[in-house]
């Protein structure tokens, strides 16, 4: 990536798209802190982040993965994985994680995603569904309501009808929490229909930033067109 | 027999615990154990021999483990060797440090008083051991069990199983990985200061062949109680190193020689990481075979054998699909 400047405002939702190996992903990782910059300036709420750890930068972001896999931790339970995703807690603390009270809220919140999770709270997370896995690691990345949500093209790995599901479920929550959100996605359709900005990214430079009504107007093949170029 | 394996076995069970730690919860055999064995065995003896008390020198003894495990956290993580190299350093490096603490290759405790004679003299020694062992091991279980109800613990946990996602959630993985090798390194530590005190003396090469002692009571442990429940895995360990010493007893009983325990103990790390693999196919060559009579179709056996390939087995080893 070069001379890539991206200011992400308040209550965005940017959908990013471009060919394989544009630099869509190096410029998610960039921003994750799975890759360092080699040049440049980050900032995350006013907070500069360039040289930071992924552990540290979680203090205002959250992600969800390509990979089900990936998001969620196979051995341990839906609660403990839940349990992880209270970042306020501490990683380090001594205290006790798992208290009564709590399970009734994670219930709660796993009814919302409508996957048939709220009673499989002592499940360990390897026996659930791709699809499962992947709307538990969506609630986990949304439950600490991050500064910035990253979607790494969180569908992409799910069959038709169950990526449909969770693309509707990102959908509400991001609406309901008004959260800050940058997605990745290599379905043209779901650019379009998804947030309010949309960004594409191209040889390693971002090619074209619109939004709002610029952006509902844009057509498929005129988007089609571009990539071609 | 079978008494004596119960106390030697509840003096080897900490090792057991802290191999488990590394490879079961971290997901990482490590090579320490050879060193911090024998560094907890010389640490405690000659703490002893300066006039410490058993507890104290015990207490030093794993202490002197968490360091030995610090310095291979560190070498994993901050200079990014893969894990294996960072035990076989460490491991190597301990061997001289061994030496220095002391002095010589063997040395004899004298008239020191051990862990067991701070019980009734009267008992016998195997109920001494036995007591000894119940105590220590109760302690570690007990802590162990803590530390994995508290957040901490479940940090650590998530950090051996998945850690791109404990590190998009904000845990410091490489610090998680550093205490993990620190508390297993001193469990074994701290076997070793046991080990010491019953034999009654500390040797520079009673650290060989231990990671294999480890891994193997591990997986026995695992055959014979197996669960999610923390204290069931742990109470296994303690099951798994008393059915190795038992069976190593039974070897030696049967006129094995002493120099030949090592291969023994190598062969049954084999046998044992084998038997699950060859179970998983059994199984699936009956299933398929009885699932074939239902639906009448016997005579397609060549069917039966290509599936019987595809069917791949899951050993003990290699963890389920996460």
């Amino acid at each position: 990536m070069k001379d890539v400047s991206l200011t992400i405002e308040p209550g965005d939702f940017v959908a990013v798209i471009g060919n394989n190996g544009a630099g869509k992903s190096t410029l998610l990782n960039t921003i994750a802190g799975t890759l360092p910059a080699d040049a440049g300036q980050l900032t995350l709420a006013g907070h500069d982040v360039t040289r930071k750890s992924v552990a540290y930068r979680a203090k205002w972001l959250s992600r969800v993965f390509q990979d089900p896999k990936l998001g969620t931790a196979g051995e341990l339970s839906v609660s403990q994985n839940l349990t992880l995703a209270q970042r306020h807690t501490g990683s380090m603390s001594l205290r006790r994680y798992r208290q009564a009270s709590q399970d009734a809220t994670y219930r709660e919140l796993l009814k919302s995603l409508n996957m048939g999770l709220e009673d499989r709270l002592t499940t360990q997370v390897k026996y659930l569904s791709g699809g499962q896995r992947q709307a538990l690691s969506l609630l986990m990345a949304t439950l600490s309501q991050p500064d910035l949500l990253l979607l790494d093209e969180h569908t992409a790995a799910l069959d038709p009808q169950t990526s449909r599901q969770v693309m509707a479920l990102t959908q509400t929550i991001v609406e309901t929490h008004q959260l800050t959100t940058m997605m990745i996605t290599h379905k043209m359709s779901d650019a379009l229909a998804y947030g309010n900005r949309l960004v594409m990214v191209q040889d390693g430079q971002i090619k074209l930033d619109v939004r709002g009504a610029a952006k509902a107007n844009l057509q498929q093949d005129k988007l089609m067109a571009l990539f071609a170029e | 027999m079978l008494i004596t394996s119960i106390g030697q076995g509840l003096l080897w069970a900490p090792l057991v615990i802290g191999v488990f730690l590394t490879f079961r919860i971290l997901d990482i055999p490590d090579l320490t154990t050879e060193g911090s064995f024998p560094l907890g065995a010389a640490v405690t003896v000659s703490a002893m021999l300066s006039g410490q008390s058993a507890v104290v020198a015990s207490l030093l003894g794993f202490l002197a483990g968490c360091v030995a495990g610090w310095v291979t956290g560190i070498l994993d993580t901050k200079l990014h060797m893969p894990s294996l190299l960072a035990g076989i350093l460490t491991m190597t490096g301990l061997y001289s440090i061994n030496m220095h603490v002391m002095g010589k290759s063997n040395v004899p405790l004298l008239t020191q008083k051990v862990l067991t004679n701070y019980l009734p003299a009267t008992w016998s020694s195997d109920l001494q051991t036995i007591v000894v062992g119940l105590v220590v091991t109760g302690v570690v279980i007990a802590l162990l069990i803590w530390l994995f109800k508290t957040r901490l613990g479940l940090s650590l946990m998530a950090t051996g199983d998945n850690p791109a996602m404990s590190a998009a959630n904000g845990i410091y993985t490489d610090r998680m990985v550093i205490l993990g090798y620190m508390v297993s390194n001193g469990c074994i530590a701290l076997s070793g200061a046991l080990i010491a005190q019953s034999n009654g003396y500390a040797d520079i090469g009673m650290g060989i062949g231990t990671i294999v002692i480890g891994l193997a009571s591990v997986l026995v442990g695992e055959i014979f109680l197996h669960g999610r429940q923390m204290w069931v895995r742990l109470s296994g360990m303690v099951v798994g190193a008393i059915i190795y010493r038992f069976l190593l007893t039974v070897a030696m009983g049967l006129g094995f020689p002493v120099d030949d325990l090592k291969i023994l103990s190598a062969i049954i790390l084999v046998v044992v990481i084998c038997l699950p693999i060859l179970r998983t196919k059994v199984k699936t060559r009956q299933q398929l075979k009885r699932y074939l009579k239902q639906i009448g179709a016997d005579e397609h056996e060549s069917t039966t054998s290509s599936l019987k390939r595809q069917a791949s087995p899951e050993g003990l080893l290699s963890r389920d699909g996460k």
